[in-house]
């Protein structure tokens, strides 16, 4: 297929337009027009291009699944194979997806640069179109990934992109800390991936992802009885969910799942562009994805998918109500990211690969367009992002208003735009299947489930509590009376991902197509997969689901309609709407949120989740390691210490010998020879 | 003809006044001197066991011993000569500078 032998170009683009920029930042702002941004733009758009003519091959029923080099063998033991660890691409319908999602915002989020940084005055700009360039590359690898190895790697890079973005103006204190903290939480979650990926490949030999010898397959085919691995003296089941978790402290880093989930909103220090891209497409993202790559693996390992659930519903609910309180519009949005990969986690857990994979796609799009209208509003208030200093920016910002207005609508779960149907999805699915399920994962599936219900009406709240102080209303002052006017730059982008936002839930409409009997869930279908291949076959949704409900795992669905948990979803979403029109809707909107108290500072101090990090750090983390300082300096140094000490003492004794009188050496050497001589002597028998 | 004890033990007296002027002389030219006394007594052993058994063998060696000690003593010299240039003196015991 010729779209497969371009296809690692999809990655190389981005990265060349990291080289230039990177050449460009080398030699000084001005030797690209546009700071480097012309290069990214054509990078990212012929990534878009090469990712929808793959998308196209893999929907004519063409998938991909090959090796493209291999950069070190390893001496296998007798009578196995030999490791190899291989860079190479797995384009199935999941990867092939999730390219046009990446490349796709990467463009707008180029395309909008140039209105949030260069028309703004920025300086130092090709460093960050080489950051961006570099990020879009990484995730790009990150997904078309074949192995965990590579993965490992491209996640890894994706981190240091943040970093690098994050921390772009590394000259104010604030942005250099938060890229730090990006960096040291996420490197926490992964350090147990690392430790993952070594298990995964100690255990199974490989680390593809697809294919007969592929991990998932195999681990499908130990706990059949057909194959036999080493699990290190656990039971196959249990050793499977420990490297199950393992890799899941990775995602949960990643993806800013509690408790995991601080670094997130001090990400938004970066510029508006980054934490679009952070959000919507990229390095949160990666995390969820990297479940649903290895949906097969976990799929078989209960214990594993009831936390994954819990922590995903609990995220949602607990960023959900941190964001009801924010000042910061950006700070609002960064608590719904959150909140939003806990439903996809959520889903995951529960059993709804499918409703994951629609909710990703339709965060990515609308939660891209509410980071870059946002950036608008920024751009407009001269970077004041206090949202008590906006208000009736509607009439003034018309483009920006609707375009928000979509993304706002979507985000809420209002019908029909796009956040409605993934979500919806999302709870059914958790509903269902706990209530299908026997036992205490059932039990804990309907927890998660109520966590994700309570969390939808919080997340009404605050998404339209944003909307009426940022937009409705009287300006509250000056600036927003007369905002700064943007560019098409920043309108174009905008545009697109507004129409996106409020038609992507279109590919999927499962309530509908259940009562009116249609065959319209495209998204189901898309993710079976062609038929005929053999390797996607275990890729599969519809295999997925064979998991699910084997002996093994034990999930089920229970029958049950789904107008009725729609219903409800969309009556609290439309609740929290309300409330917030109620309160903030009209006029001059008071500080309703202050009237909570001490819930107001507990909230807005995120439940003093950092606090009680750094207590951790400093109280229980600190003195060990002060603790094992002292051991170590005092114990094991001793001891060498000691040793060496006595020759140092013994040695200084004892060179005293060396007077430097060659009178002394000559008796030394005559006494020697008598002292040999007499006890030859002895010896030898001649005395005595 | 003269027993080999004799011979013997007059090189064992000559050896121990090598021996002695060594170890209780500051002189290095002594000390050169009291090194050429113990090679001749070597050198009088040599000769008087190559007498004893009529063999030349022992004779010729102590022509090598004396081509030996005139070796010894031009290098001897030179490291007297050395040690005067550096401390004004021939005294072995003021060159200590190295010790330790």
């Amino acid at each position: 297929m010729a779209a497969f032998d371009y296809a690692p170009a999809i990655v190389l683009l981005p990265f060349v337009s990291f080289l230039v920029s990177l050449g460009a930042a080398l030699y000084g702002d001005d030797v690209l027009p546009k700071g480097g941004a012309l290069a990214g733009i054509v990078a990212t758009a012929g990534s878009l291009i090469l990712s929808l003519w793959v998308f196209f091959t893999v929907s004519a029923g063409n998938v991909y699944n090959q090796t493209i080099y291999t950069w070190t063998t390893g001496a296998g033991a007798a009578g196995e194979e030999a490791l190899e660890l291989t860079f190479g691409l797995l384009l199935d319908p999941l990867s092939s997806m999730m390219l046009i999602i990446v490349s796709l915002v990467a463009l707008l989020v180029h395309v909008f640069s140039l209105g949030y940084m260069n028309d703004e005055g920025e300086t130092g700009l090709p460093r960050y179109y080489a950051g961006l360039g570099l990020f879009s590359a990484s995730m790009l690898g990150f997904v078309v990934a074949h192995n965990i190895l590579m993965a490992f790697m491209f996640f890894e890079l994706v981190g240091l992109c943040s970093f690098l973005l994050i921390g772009f103006w590394f000259r104010e204190p604030g942005p250099p800390s938060a890229a730090k903290k990006a960096f040291l939480v996420t490197r926490f979650g992964d350090y147990f991936f690392l430790v993952g990926v070594v298990a995964i490949f100690a255990t199974f030999g490989t680390g593809r992802f697809a294919g007969a010898e592929s991990f998932p397959v195999l681990a499908e085919e130990v706990l059949a009885g057909e194959v036999a691995v080493n699990t290190f003296g656990f039971a196959p089941t249990t050793w499977f969910t420990v490297v199950g978790l393992l890799v899941l402290g990775g995602v949960i880093g990643k993806s800013a799942q509690f408790p995991l989930h601080t670094w997130l909103p001090d990400a938004m220090e970066g510029p508006t562009p980054v934490s679009a891209l952070i959000h919507a497409a990229t390095m949160v993202a990666a995390g969820v994805y990297l479940v649903a790559r290895m949906y097969g693996f976990y799929a078989v390992s209960p214990t594993a998918l009831a936390v994954i659930a819990l922590v995903g519903g609990f995220t949602a609910l607990v960023a959900a109500t941190m964001g009801v309180v924010k000042r910061e519009i950006k700070q609002v949005l960064a608590y719904s990211t959150i909140s939003q990969y806990g439903y996809m986690m959520l889903a995951l857990g529960a059993g709804g690969y499918v409703a994951a994979t629609f909710h990703l796609l339709t965060h990515a799009f609308f939660k891209a367009l509410l980071f870059l209208g946002a950036g608008s509003v920024i751009i407009a208030m001269h970077h004041n992002e206090n949202m008590w200093d906006m208000g009736g920016l509607k009439d003034r910002m018309p483009v920006t208003y609707w375009t928000f207005l979509s993304g706002s609508l979507a985000l809420a779960g209002i019908i029909p735009f796009a956040g409605f149907w993934s979500k919806d999805e999302v709870l059914y699915e958790a509903l269902v299947h706990g209530l299908g399920t026997d036992g205490g994962l059932g039990t804990i599936f309907l927890v998660a489930y109520a966590f994700g219900l309570l969390a939808v009406f919080f997340t009404g709240f605050y998404t339209f509590r944003m909307v009426f102080l940022t937009f409705h209303g009287d300006a509250r002052t000056g600036q927003a009376r007369d905002p700064e006017g943007v560019g098409w730059n920043v309108k174009g982008p905008l545009a697109v991902l507004g129409v996106l936002a409020a038609v992507t839930g279109f590919v999927n409409m499962t309530p509908v197509a259940d009562l009116f009997d249609l065959d319209i869930e495209y998204l189901h279908r898309w993710l079976e997969g062609p038929e005929g291949v053999e390797f996607m076959s275990a890729l599969s949704a519809h295999h997925y689901l064979e998991l699910l409900e084997s002996d093994v795992t034990g999930i089920h669905a229970a029958e049950l309609d789904p107008l009725i948990p729609g219903g409800v979803s969309l009556l609290l979403a439309l609740a929290g709407v309300g409330l917030a029109y109620a309160l903030y809707g009209r006029g001059e909107p008071e500080e309703y949120t202050a009237k909570l108290g001490g819930v107001q500072d507990l909230l807005y101090n995120n439940y003093y989740q950092d606090e009680y990090q750094v207590a951790i750090a400093e109280r229980v983390v600190l003195p060990l390691s002060r603790a094992a300082d002292k051991f170590d300096q005092s114990g094991v140094d001793g001891v060498v210490n000691g040793v060496s000490s006595v020759s140092l003492f013994s040695g200084s004794r004892v060179r005293r010998v060396q007077t430097g009188l060659v009178s002394n050496y000559a008796a030394l050497v005559t006494l020697g020879l008598t002292v040999l001589l007499v006890a030859f002597g002895i010896y030898g028998g001649w005395l005595l | 003809m003269v027993p080999a004890e004799w011979y013997l033990i007059l090189a064992a007296a000559v050896f121990c006044i090598g021996v002695f002027g060594l170890l209780t002389r500051q002189n290095a030219l002594l000390f050169l001197m009291s090194v050429e006394l113990m090679l001749n007594a070597a050198n009088i052993n040599l000769a008087a066991f190559s007498y004893y058994w009529g063999n030349v063998t022992g004779q010729t060696f102590g022509l090598f011993v004396m081509a030996l000690a005139a070796a010894e003593v031009a290098v001897g010299i030179g490291i007297i000569l050395v040690l005067y240039r550096n401390f004004s003196a021939v005294d072995v015991t003021d060159a200590t500078t190295m010790r330790w």
